[in-house]
């Protein structure tokens, strides 16, 4: 018999367990590093957790990795100006009362800074990969929730950073800054001279591509380990060195996701297995970093998004996909752990905690609306209407006008198509991103929600002539529907397929536009007439190319599209 | 503070030394298998000795072993080989009978023990799967008559290969009775596990992975786990693990998904291997490896021809023509790198010493060498040799074998309203369309509505491969991402059409500079349309209402599968 080592045997038990428990959760579309720890816990007493131990830590290393490949210095600049307040309020103020209250039932400071550092970071850096059962689109809220996350990320890698200087005091913190510094610095010389001579030398052979940028983080992280700084710090900086042109080296990224899916299964798992029968003592800590979290953390959040001028629904939906423990949480939890910074009560009760919030925030996530329609039905978010008024310009005497819901390069058209014919209108919109744009351009607007009937009112529906919905979201269409479907408003909305079309178009709706559906017209023309050979493919580019750069002049871009196109 | 990690230091040296060679034999256009044992050696107590096997190395080489033939697994459809199954079970069972006979011979000639000797004829009998199928794959030759004979030999051999691994693992037999009574264990046990997993793989696993086929991470964490079920499975019943994974990777080959998963289990499997094969380097000892050098050079002189021979033999009897005899034989004159992993096992079970795994890395590492090169000329080394081979020429006829491979047909990727429209016009025009679909839904409606369907993910190389972009006459994208159609339009042939799809103007300028014949705007076309529509609608009320309808009524929508296109925008919280 091949000796087949113990590790080997317990991974097959982190698998075939961790399998099983995968298949659960994806069959009932419930969240899955939840369920990992679950299946970790579970297998926990058949498998000696220092032995998937340093495999875990792989695990830790790719997730931090390939997160960090995904950042490009561009998207970076776009995004902070939107939430970096949002991101470090929510930080300071979760984590202030993070550890104000655990020291307040006794725990030591230094294992109450973890617990006001899991309460504070809520970003899933799963997010960008392996485990997303997220649902974003170019919404408002999504793209919120998004670059929020973003900022905290790069905070959690800063933190891991001072967390593994030997003391707190300022030198050795400084120190470690410095080493920070010089692997950035060498991974900026590597992206910008060395990675496309790498990309050349391996000759589009994919497995060599992988195996160099898999030899290119380890070494980083060797550096990283004689600099005595975090693993996950190396292999951040290891991400940042990757170029990552679109369209090259697909072949290698896919491989390295299968790679990464691998470890972190194995992370996650291990992270279950290394969780003991809790105490008294942990379920109380978990429970108030659980409360924290899932109720401190959302009202924080809603607070401070009120004050940066968004209004109350998207605040309530982004604070509701916030509401969790981080992975980089665990990450610092468990490295804390294993080095002996971290006492394994308070261990246990982060990843308690973690598991609990993840599985609520999913929950929570899915019925976002209800809970958001709840809330403002107890008149729990109260102050919106003032912010509608304020940010407004509706004339009064407006009639027999057409609503354009969104003002994105739809929206825009058509209001060009209303001046154009001398036609009033009047545009809905609810992304403070564009308030500039709406305040310069439109002779009439309502800076509100479309779900909110107040937004109706104040745009004078019941006097219009047709309502235009550019929004791609079925509850917004569903909503213009009854709000605005009574009367003889005709109203034209805005869906993904022909069923769904067609099912509007019986519940009233005078017209429904199906972007693909109008762009396949053009489509079929066009195949036809190249498959039967009554032009030539040459012809047709340079025909296309030609028509593209004429409605360049006519090309619409918002901030909000920008950033979009860029992500 | 920090924790570390006790074997970064040894597996980085390892990766970028592996790295390293591993480009330079790219440049020479040596496999990477080679450069993987030089690294071994060259760390290993053979030359530098820098780096001594590790838990985790040696945990990770046997990943490696294991997850490689779970891949070779789920490479076995058998629907793929039927067609050829008949003439590659008269060539391949001969030949290995006859090269074991050469190569024992030879060994036993150049001095070796019976017992080495015998060892040495078993695992010189296969051909590299590494070397031959990557040669057969750049030269594009896999769905080439000859190239489709050779996998379908390699198949065989790898059935075998996986027999003696088993009966090597199970330890030195004390008698021929021992012997044969771990035999009969063997099998027996194989052929209960077989017969479960077939029940299995026909009834349960279509079901179980359906359900979760949509969710690819989810879909190959799972699958992953499966084989690691079966590793467990087979470990605790004595057997050898690697015949596990490779039962895991059969039972998973017959499921629709299976090329994808061959994508997403291939980049692992490269890892693993990787660190599989510098672990044998670093078991080497410079004594042992350069003991038997002459040996091993005489043993690849007297192979290689020999090899030759009895394939054209076999080939020829068969009644291929000269040039698929030929082009068939000349790929498969090399020792496969199974005898460095059967040699392994060899020594660690005490059959042979390890100057005999020097010797078989020798001998391996050599031919593999000389037949890249073979192989790479191999048509110009046909036509200086013809003269002199001429006199076998046959007919060519001999068996016509049908050929599964899409020629001037159009190519659709994505299934979604999009494209949905343009099907019906593509059947006119075009013999196939190929509908490439991650979907469940979509590809089982797509399959009863008549049309070719490859699943998988577009972003992987073996679909691409499977839908024959290279000999498309029509490629259709409905996938607005850069990246995708990047590869796309670097994959597709000279005299393909290729449209695609794209969210921006800046995005649709730089598909045409790549080469794309039309890029639609979906946005801006539906933005000019609304537009449009609003006019008329001012202007005429009535001629809006039918336009309208029309639009979303319209007859030349296939209703067909119009229920299967799911609507995904739906549901609380958007």
């Amino acid at each position: 018999m091949v000796p087949v080592s113990e590790l080997l045997t317990a991974l097959s038990v982190v698998f075939v367990v961790g399998g099983a428990f995968l298949f659960v959760a994806t069959r009932f579309a419930l969240p899955i590093v939840p369920f990992f720890i679950f299946a970790g816990v579970v297998a926990g007493p058949f498998v000696e957790a220092e032995l998937t131990l340093e495999l875990a830590r792989y695990g830790i290393v790719l997730l931090v990795f390939t997160f960090s490949m995904q950042i490009q210095f561009e998207t970076v600049r776009t995004v902070l100006s939107d939430s970096e307040v949002v991101a470090l309020g929510q930080i300071f103020v979760l984590g202030g009362i993070g550890v104000v209250v655990s020291v307040s039932i006794g725990l030591p400071s230094d294992q109450a800074l973890y617990i006001g550092i899991a309460a504070a970071l809520s970003s899933t850096i799963v997010g960008t990969g392996l485990l997303r059962t997220g649902r974003y689109r170019n919404l408002v809220y999504g793209r919120l929730a998004e670059s929020i996350q973003f900022v905290q990320d790069l905070i959690a890698i800063l933190l891991i950073l001072v967390l593994s200087a030997e003391t707190f005091a300022a030198d050795p913190v400084a120190t470690k800054l410095g080493y920070g510094v010089v692997l950035v610095g060498a991974a900026i010389v590597v992206n910008r001279q060395l990675f496309d001579l790498l990309g050349r030398v391996a000759g589009g052979s994919d497995e060599l591509m992988l195996v160099s940028v898999i030899a290119l983080l380890i070494a980083f992280l060797g550096a990283a380990e004689l600099a005595g700084v975090s693993l996950a710090v190396g292999a951040f900086v290891a991400g940042l060195a990757v170029r990552r042109d679109p369209g090259e080296h697909l072949g290698m990224l896919d491989g390295l996701h299968s790679i990464r899916d691998f470890f972190t299964a194995i992370f996650f798992v291990t992270l279950g297995t290394l969780v003991t029968v809790p105490t008294t003592e942990v379920i109380l800590v978990a429970g108030i970093l659980t409360l924290l979290t899932t109720l401190v953390k959302p009202a924080a959040t809603i607070a401070l998004l009120l004050y940066k001028g968004y209004e109350a629904r998207s605040a309530t939906l982004t604070s509701l996909n916030l509401a969790q423990v981080s992975e980089f949480a665990l990450v610092i939890a468990i490295e804390g752990l294993v080095v002996g910074a971290l006492a394994q009560p308070v261990f246990d009760a982060i990843i308690l905690a973690a598991t609990v919030t993840m599985l609520t925030s999913s929950l929570s996530s899915r019925y976002d609306e209800r809970i958001y329609q709840t809330l403002s039905g107890r008149g729990l978010l109260r102050k919106h209407y003032e912010n509608v008024d304020e940010r407004s310009a509706v004339p009064d005497d407006i009639t027999d006008h057409v609503v354009i819901v969104g003002y994105g390069r739809q929206g825009r058209r058509l209001v060009e198509t209303c001046e154009a014919r001398d036609r009033p209108y009047v545009v809905v919109e609810h992304d403070p991103v564009l308030l500039a744009d709406l305040a310069a351009e439109c002779e009439a607007y309502v800076f509100g929600d479309a779900m909110e009937q107040y937004t109706w009112t104040k745009a004078n529906v019941e006097r219009a002539q047709l309502v235009v919905s550019t929004v791609d979201s079925n509850s917004v269409s569903n909503r213009i529907l009854t709000l605005a479907g009574n009367g003889d408003v005709d109203v034209v909305l805005r869906a993904r397929t022909v069923s769904t079309a067609r099912d509007l178009l019986e519940r009233g709706a005078l017209y429904v536009s199906v972007p693909e559906v109008l762009a396949a017209d053009r489509l079929v023309e066009r195949v036809e007439a190249v498959a039967a050979g009554d032009i030539s493919g040459a012809d047709l580019r340079a025909d296309s190319l030609a028509e593209l750069e004429r409605q360049a002049a006519s090309e619409y871009y918002t901030t909000a599209d920008e950033i979009e196109a860029v992500r | 503070m920090v924790a570390e990690l006790a074997s970064t230091t040894d597996l980085a040296i390892i990766l970028v030394t592996a790295a390293l060679i591993g480009i330079s034999a790219h440049q020479t256009g040596q496999p990477t298998i080679v450069a993987y044992l030089l690294t071994g050696l060259l760390l290993g107590p053979a030359a530098l000795g820098i780096v001594e096997p590790s838990e985790v190395t040696s945990t990770m080489a046997e990943l490696g072993l294991a997850f490689l033939l779970f891949l070779l697994g789920i490479k076995m459809r058998i629907e793929d080989v039927r067609h050829v199954l008949h003439p590659v079970l008269e060539i391949s069972l001969p030949q290995m009978a006859l090269v074991f006979l050469a190569g024992s011979g030879t060994a036993a000639v150049l001095g070796f023990a019976f017992w080495e000797a015998l060892l040495i004829g078993l695992v010189v009998m296969y051909s590299s799967t590494a070397v031959v199928i990557k040669m057969l794959t750049d030269e594009d030759a896999v769905t080439s008559l000859p190239g489709k004979i050779d996998v379908g030999i390699l198949l065989v051999q790898d059935v075998v290969v996986v027999i003696l691994l088993t009966l090597l693992a199970s330890g030195r037999p004390d008698s021929a009775v021992d012997l044969g009574i771990t035999l009969l264990t063997v099998f027996g046990l194989i052929a209960c596990v077989g017969f479960v997993t077939v029940a299995a793989t026909r009834h349960l696993l279509p079901e179980l992975f359906r359900r979760i086929a949509d969710d690819r991470d989810a879909f190959f964490l799972v699958a992953v786990a499966f084989a690691f079920l079966f590793v467990l499975v087979f470990d605790e019943l004595g057997l050898s693990i690697e015949m596990g994974a490779f039962l895991a990777g059969v039972s998973l080959a017959q499921l629709p998904y299976s090329t994808e998963l061959r994508d997403r289990v291939s980049p692992l499997t490269n890892l693993f291997v990787l660190i599989f094969f510098v672990s044998i380097g670093l078991q080497l000892d410079a004594g042992d490896l350069f003991v038997h050098w002459r040996e091993a050079i005489v043993a690849a002189f007297v192979l290689i021809p020999a090899k030759f021979l009895i394939f054209f033999a076999l080939l020829s009897r068969q009644g291929f023509s000269l040039e698929t005899t030929f082009l068939g034989s000349v790929t498969m004159i090399q020792v496969s790198e199974f005898a460095l992993v059967a040699g392994t096992v060899a020594v660690a079970k005490g059959f042979v010493g390890e100057p005999v795994l020097g010797f078989l890395s020798l001998l391996a590492v050599v031919t593999m060498g000389v037949s890249v090169y073979v192989i790479k000329y191999d048509q110009r080394l046909f036509e200086r040799l013809y003269p002199l081979l001429s006199r076998w020429e046959t007919a060519g006829t001999g068996r016509t074998i049908e050929q599964q491979r899409y020629r001037d047909h159009a190519v659709v990727i994505g299934y979604d309203e999009l494209t949905r429209s343009v099907l019906p016009r593509l059947e006119k025009f075009y013999d196939d369309v190929v509908v490439i679909d991650r979907k469940v839904t979509h590809v089982e409606a797509l399959e009863d509505a008549g049309y070719d369907v490859v699943y998988g993910d577009f972003r992987h190389a073996e679909i691409r491969n499977e839908s024959g972009l290279k000999r498309a006459a029509f490629v259709l994208s409905s996938s607005a991402e850069l990246e995708v159609n990047e590869a796309l339009l670097a994959d597709v042939g000279e005299r393909t059409t290729v449209f695609v799809e794209a969210a921006w103007a800046e995005d649709a300028r730089e598909l045409y500079h790549h080469g794309a014949h039309y890029v639609v705007l979906s946005p801006q076309l539906t933005a000019e349309r609304l537009a449009e529509y609003l006019d008329a609608y001012f202007e005429d009320r009535e001629a809006f209402g039918v336009a309208a309808e029309t639009d979303l009524v319209n007859p030349r929508r296939s209703d067909l599968v119009s229920g299967a296109v799911e609507d995904s925008g739906g549901g609380s919280g958007e």
